[in-house]
């Protein structure tokens, strides 16, 4: 368990949110000319890295917005919040 | 307002703690962006919406709650007529707004139960099973929270000392109504 300061609403506990995946995942700009491969990168293959990482979240139970956050995934510490369309802040 | 069972049937009564619904209540959620759809909103009802978050503004007849940056919930100070589902807020609203494409104008009055509590403990059974801090929340006059209470979500306007709007969907009443009031017992 741990508080996230929603970009929109402060801080607000975690059960309050829902986690979204990876942030910055661009989607293929010709998905017809993609390989089995490439088309698997892009739907599975996810860092899933042990440090910082960069993640959608969404405030499921308050405003109901998408933002992201840069959490240390080994003591859930929060970097970094910034809204959606902003680029990730430089560690 | 349409021709429900009322769940909530009786109000009940702690020490330090009133409960009970009020009805029938206007409730409107309207949402849009634009500079144009603020100063509308503002012309056709003779209030501001508020733009600061988590915090609520009122007319004499109406009181609007911030959401989300995009979306307010209005809903009627006092009661209105049971027996129609037209309302004059409504039909202003959809001919300022909605027709204009400015935003989107929601009737959601049978969709959300407005339960008014009284008393000087009511955030102390909130703290039962919310995970929201209530501690600035209680002392500001017209602030407005959505967070979860039991698992439910609700919505919280805090409209004058010791006096607590919850919203909270109709489907979800009963059961959240008869939690409150086990865990009111147990204060």
């Amino acid at each position: 368990m741990f508080l996230i300061n929603c970009p929109f609403c402060g801080e607000r506990e975690q059960s309050e949110f829902k986690a979204g995946g990876e942030a910055h995942i661009e989607r293929p700009k010709q998905p017809t000319e993609l390989s089995d491969d490439e088309w698997a990168e892009f739907l599975f293959m996810r860092k899933n890295i042990k440090g910082v990482q960069f993640e959608r979240w969404n405030h499921a139970h308050g405003c109901r917005k998408w933002f992201n956050i840069a959490r240390d995934t080994s003591n859930d510490q929060i970097k970094a919040v910034y809204k959606m369309g902003e680029k990730p802040p430089v560690k | 307002m349409l021709n429900y069972n009322q769940v909530i049937k009786k109000e009940k009564s702690y020490q330090g703690l009133q409960m009970n619904e009020i009805r029938p209540v206007m409730k409107l959620i309207v949402r849009g962006k634009s500079r144009e759809f603020l100063s509308a909103i503002g012309k056709s009802l003779n209030m501001v919406l508020p733009t600061k978050s988590n915090t609520s503004t009122q007319s004499e007849k109406l009181t609007a709650l911030w959401l989300s940056p995009d979306e307010w919930m209005i809903f009627s100070n006092g009661v209105v007529e049971e027996n129609t589902n037209t309302y004059d807020t409504e039909i202003i609203l959809n001919k300022n707004i909605c027709k204009l494409n400015l935003g989107a104008i929601i009737d959601v009055t049978d969709q959300y139960v407005r339960i008014i509590l009284k008393g000087d403990k009511i955030f102390d059974l909130f703290q039962t099973g919310s995970p929201f801090n209530f501690n600035e929340f209680r002392n500001k006059i017209g602030s407005v929270t959505q967070t979860i209470i039991a698992k439910i979500d609700v919505i919280i306007h805090n409209q004058n000392q010791n006096e607590v709007n919850l919203f909270v969907r109709r489907s979800f009443s009963e059961h959240l109504f008869s939690w409150m009031n086990d865990s009111a017992s147990r204060l």
